[in-house]
């Protein structure tokens, strides 16, 4: 009997769990989002993620730096994203969900590009492309 | 009359070649499940996994590392998986990655199965026989065979090592057996039918199935894991690594 608990246990456990390609999004807070902007020091167009750098100045001056993390270029480019599509010294805007660390790091969830343009971080992430 | 009779000898000629016509699964695929991307299809959504029955000295420490994976959720944290640290994922698994495509390029003799994720390759040798376990270095994608058995290409795979985790995480010996039934239900969709025997683990066989949509022109993007800035630290967590400038 107990075994038979366990088998099904085992059922239930096996339905839950996310397929992800990497890992999962538990690090970041999804209930919390914020907006930076600033300065992008480099985008990797990298795997397994893709990373914006930006320095983000506050009020009084300071920069602080962020490192935000997207999805992979394959997943990228179905919501409009080219390896061009930022570059160093670009300004922009980006609504992340942060780490639950309170470290300064996210995870993309819109970035408004020099051109005014908004792009997501794949798909049912953010604007389609 | 003698038209009749020529065109029905040519209607008898064709209709063989027809019949034994082996289709052709060369293209890209985008793997899909039966409530999400297939459009609640039932025609052409997977039937739902069979039951996963492990015996019960690896149902225990199965269920154990769930539970912590479960409480690890709920602090907001993740427990270090093989995907997290760039390993790639072997057979079965490689088969559905997320939503990342599959690329099957098919020959007489071989089928060619590219995962996007991890750029993961199989190869499945065609009408070939197995070989013996013993002489299978145990490995991520062991050793596949397959042959057409009409319409469906039914491939067998031996020499996976215990460490490359099954399905969606189940723990499997080296005697690990995997039968594939791979058949297009409609020119653009196909599914794979997997079958995992193990008798050191499985109580019973575990059956489920995956679903894939064509996707026409699309060109596989390369997946070189070079920047990986997950990383697990001393609690057996996964990290983000930040940079300071």
């Amino acid at each position: 009997m107990k075994s038979r608990l366990l088998n099904v246990l085992a059922l239930v456990t096996l339905l839950a769990i996310p397929v992800l390609a990497h890992h999962s999004f538990t690090m970041f807070d999804t209930t919390k989002q914020i907006t930076i902007t600033g300065t992008v020091t480099s985008f990797e167009w990298t795997n397994p993620h893709s990373y914006i750098e930006i320095d983000v100045p506050d009020e009084g001056g300071a920069v602080k730096h962020w490192s935000i993390e997207m999805g992979s270029p394959s997943i990228l480019q179905q919501s409009g994203w080219k390896f061009s599509s930022l570059k160093k010294g670009d300004k922009t805007t980006l609504v992340i969900n942060p780490l639950k660390t309170g470290l300064a790091g996210g995870f993309l969830n819109t970035a408004t590009l020099p051109t005014g343009k908004v792009l997501g971080n794949g798909p049912g992430r953010g604007p389609a492309k | 009359m003698k038209t009749i009779l020529c065109a029905v000898l040519a209607v008898a000629t064709l209709l063989p070649a027809q019949s034994t016509k082996t289709p052709d699964l060369t293209g890209v695929w985008a793997p899909f499940s039966g409530g999400r991307g297939g459009g609640g299809d039932p025609k052409i959504a997977p039937p739902p996994a069979g039951q996963l029955v492990l015996k019960p000295e690896y149902a225990k420490p199965y269920e154990a590392r769930r539970a912590a994976e479960a409480e690890a959720t709920k602090r907001g944290e993740q427990l270090a998986t093989a995907g997290a640290q760039c390993i790639p994922y072997g057979v079965p698994t490689m088969m559905a990655v997320a939503s990342y495509p599959v690329e099957f390029i098919q020959n007489a003799n071989q089928v060619t199965i590219i995962s996007e994720a991890f750029s993961e390759v199989r190869r499945v040798y065609l009408d070939q026989p197995q070989a013996a376990l013993d002489d299978v270095a145990p490995g991520y994608y062991g050793r596949s065979a397959g042959k057409w058995d009409g319409d469906t290409l039914v491939v067998d795979t031996i020499g996976i090592k215990p460490t490359v985790n099954g399905y969606r995480g189940m723990p499997h010996s080296e005697k690990m057996h995997i039968t594939e039934r791979i058949k297009l239900i409609t020119p653009d969709v196909l599914h794979d039918q997997i079958t995992i025997e193990d008798p050191v683990v499985l109580e019973k066989p575990m059956v489920y199935t995956l679903a894939y949509r064509r996707m026409p022109d699309y060109e596989m993007v390369e997946f070189v894991c070079d920047n990986n800035r997950e990383y697990v630290d001393e609690k057996g967590v996964v990290r983000m690594k930040i940079k300071d400038k």
